[in-house]
């Protein structure tokens, strides 16, 4: 059950992160952008299986410890999504104050 | 832990070296010439590492070398792997990373040297040494960020209208490319249950023994190609390279299509051809499946690259289009190579199958892009820094007046277009040659892919010497346009105060003469190790087909890294390390 809650979870996500994405306004496609990331950072943690016990301390006395590697690597993601995001962030205010628009239209029709 | 034993730090001296000098010349910075002194020293040391770890693995051929960190056992820590590819591939930074870094020295502005560019160059760097050294796929991923996160900062670097909108895109771009490979490895560590590349291939080969499902990885492995189609800029992911490589400093540049865009070559040989190509599916390899999409994609920047390269009005963009078409030409062999990896080659040829056949001819065609391009692009650099444009309609006759430049750049593309006794000729040679083998000795679809790949870099090669003659008499033949007249009014000479001041009152960075003259001797000594490299091609080749050879021998990687029947005593199999 938990699986099927998990994977419609993960479809939504990815499919409004794409949404966001193809929008014109800047924000939304770097709201889309870190809604893409933290969607894989979802199904990384759920390609550890979820069932099992805490794997803290003498674990190998407990039945089924859960995968903890899953959770460093989600760490790890989320620590360089949350870095890369603010970047994105930024830059978009840089835009906005190099350009006096945020719109992705009216910045690709400069020039190029 | 007989493992513990073999870590030799010279693996990881790039890394390390490259690093330290970041968080040095960060501590440092307050104090500009500290700083500056501190980011060369650690620049020769990079260079003097990856020289280390070059002699010792390739020029020794000691075989691949494992360095277990923290001497926690294979699958189970993150595990460093210098071997003939990795080790070739080092080989290629090493030589660029220097005179790109001198060159930032006197071009980029005091302020920005002050502000961030040396810590943010190391990190780059060191990002790049770590993605060639890993054998540990997310901490690939971990790589790549370290890379791309100070490759974000340094394209927006000048932060004026056009580079905020340039990284905004490769930003933008790159952080979907990063989400995508974190799905990609999810689904592979699900499939196979590791994340160490020597372990993976071992599972990969044995399916039965490690109860692996084979068939997703097919789906997760093209997943991979992508984003690492991505960051080498192949058609159709090519849309940041123009804008991010004409928004970045030129040293950055520099880097950026010498060394940066190999590292998505690197991981699609690393990966294909060591780790996924020993997977058997049900109809047929991983290359066999991988070979004519990256043939296509390949055969795409060559001809797109060629075409948009010869329309542009601006050196700096026929260059950046350029670097589409080149890195098309660095992967058709190995979309050829992909299609009949098995095909055994004639003596004469690096290599006994062609795969490493085809690996070795794009890594020869790599090195001479890599260091062709960089050339080139600080011509660009000297360029902005003395007339202080790079249109085309805006110069012309600079042959009189800079005759060193001249000849610097007309070198530079000769070796692109492949005029021998230059490095290019015997990379266009190997590529031609690949095809031609795989033409004549394949059969069915390998065979007539492998011709179309020949008639397209054929055509590719037509283009390259359309777009480097246009530029040729565009900027540096004919007579002195006026605003060459006003820079130099008479012939630059290196100690000469007229460039500095000429483009310093033209809204040029004021770079000086003494700047002016470093800069040339940067752009000089890539034309002798061009030159160099071409003469000795016989080393070059010889490390090209050692790179080839050892990415192709999946088994002599996964028993180099791998400790040896039974495992490992005293580790619980659970505890498996990841990077935080």
């Amino acid at each position: 059950m938990t699986q099927w809650l998990l994977a419609g979870v993960l479809g939504t996500l990815f499919a409004l992160g794409t949404f966001l994405v193809l929008r014109r306004d800047v924000v939304r496609v770097v709201w889309g952008v870190a809604i893409v990331s933290q969607a894989a950072n979802v199904y990384l943690v759920t390609m550890g299986g979820f069932i099992g016990a805490a794997p803290v301390g003498d674990f190998r006395e407990a039945t089924a410890p859960s995968d903890p590697l899953v959770q460093a690597l989600v760490l790890t993601a989320i620590v360089i999504g949350f870095g890369t995001t603010a970047l994105a962030l930024v830059l978009t205010y840089r835009v906005y104050e190099e350009h006096g628009t945020i719109d992705t239209y009216e910045l690709g029709g400069e020039g190029l | 832990m007989t493992a513990a034993a073999v870590n030799d730090p010279v693996v990881v001296a790039p890394v390390v070296v490259a690093l330290a000098t970041a968080i040095l010349a960060l501590v440092v910075r307050s104090n500009g010439r500290l700083t500056k002194a501190v980011s060369l020293v650690g620049g020769v040391g990079y260079t003097l590492a990856t020289a280390a770890v070059f002699t010792r693995v390739v020029v020794g051929a000691s075989g691949p070398l494992p360095y277990y960190l923290s001497n926690w056992p294979a699958p189970y820590g993150i595990t460093l792997v210098a071997d003939g590819l990795s080790a070739s591939m080092l080989g290629l930074s090493g030589v660029v990373t220097l005179p790109a870094l001198v060159f930032a020295v006197v071009s980029v502005s005091p302020q920005g040297q002050r502000l961030s560019f040396h810590p943010l160059y190391h990190f780059m760097i060191a990002g790049v040494a770590g993605a060639f050294l890993t054998g540990d796929v997310f901490n690939l991923f971990v790589w790549f960020e370290v890379m791309l996160m100070a490759s974000y900062v340094l394209v927006v670097f000048r932060s004026g209208p056009d580079e905020t909108r340039a990284a905004l895109s490769y930003v933008v771009l790159n952080l979907l490319g990063s989400a995508v490979m974190l799905v990609a490895i999810g689904g592979l560590y699900a499939t196979t249950g590791t994340l160490n590349m020597a372990a993976m291939a071992d599972r990969l080969a044995n399916p039965a023994v490690y109860d692996v499902a084979v068939a997703p990885t097919l789906g997760l492995a093209s997943l991979l190609l992508s984003v690492f189609a991505l960051k080498a800029g192949l058609v159709p992911f090519h849309f940041w390279v123009p804008a991010a490589y004409d928004a970045a400093p030129a040293p950055v540049t520099a880097v950026l299509a010498g060394v940066v865009k190999k590292v998505g070559i690197y991981a699609v040989i690393r990966l294909f051809f060591t780790v996924f190509a020993a997977a058997e599916y049900a109809g047929g390899s991983a290359l066999g499946f991988v070979g004519p999409l990256l043939l296509v994609a390949a055969i795409a920047s060559t001809l797109y690259g060629g075409v948009a390269a010869v329309g542009r009005e601006k050196l700096s963009e026929v260059l950046a289009f350029s670097s589409i078409a080149q890195i098309g030409f660095v992967v058709v062999p190995l979309g050829v190579a992909a299609t009949a990896p098995g095909l055994p080659v004639p003596a004469s040829a690096p290599g006994e199958t062609l795969a490493a056949f085809g690996i070795a001819a794009a890594l020869v065609y790599a090195f001479n892009h890599t260091l062709a391009k960089s050339l080139l692009f600080l011509v660009v650099g000297t360029l902005q820094d003395t007339v202080g444009s790079v249109e085309f309609d805006q110069l012309g006759g600079l042959a009189r007046r800079a005759p060193v430049l001249a000849a610097a750049f007309l070198l530079g593309g000769l070796s692109l277009i492949g005029v021998p006794p230059l490095l290019g000729f015997f990379g266009k040679l190997l590529v031609f040659r690949v095809g031609v083998v795989a033409g004549a000795a394949g059969s069915g679809v390998a065979a007539t892919l492998a011709w179309v790949g020949l008639a397209a870099t054929v055509v590719g090669a037509v283009f390259t010497i359309a777009y480097v003659t246009r530029s040729w008499n565009a900027v540096f033949w004919g007579e002195p346009s006026t605003r060459v007249e006003t820079a130099l009014p008479k012939r630059w000479q290196t100690g000469g105060r007229e460039p500095a001041t000429a483009a310093a009152a033209d809204g040029g960075q004021a770079v000086g003469a003494r700047g002016l003259a470093v800069e040339a001797v940067v752009v000089a000594t890539l034309v002798v190790a061009l030159v160099g490299f071409g003469v000795g091609a016989e080393f070059v080749l010889d490390a090209a087909a050692t790179a080839g050879e050892a990415a192709t021998d999946t088994a002599g990687y996964v028993d180099a890294v791998l400790p040896p029947e039974g495992g490992v005593e005293g580790v619980p199999a659970e505890s498996s390390g990841g990077e935080h």
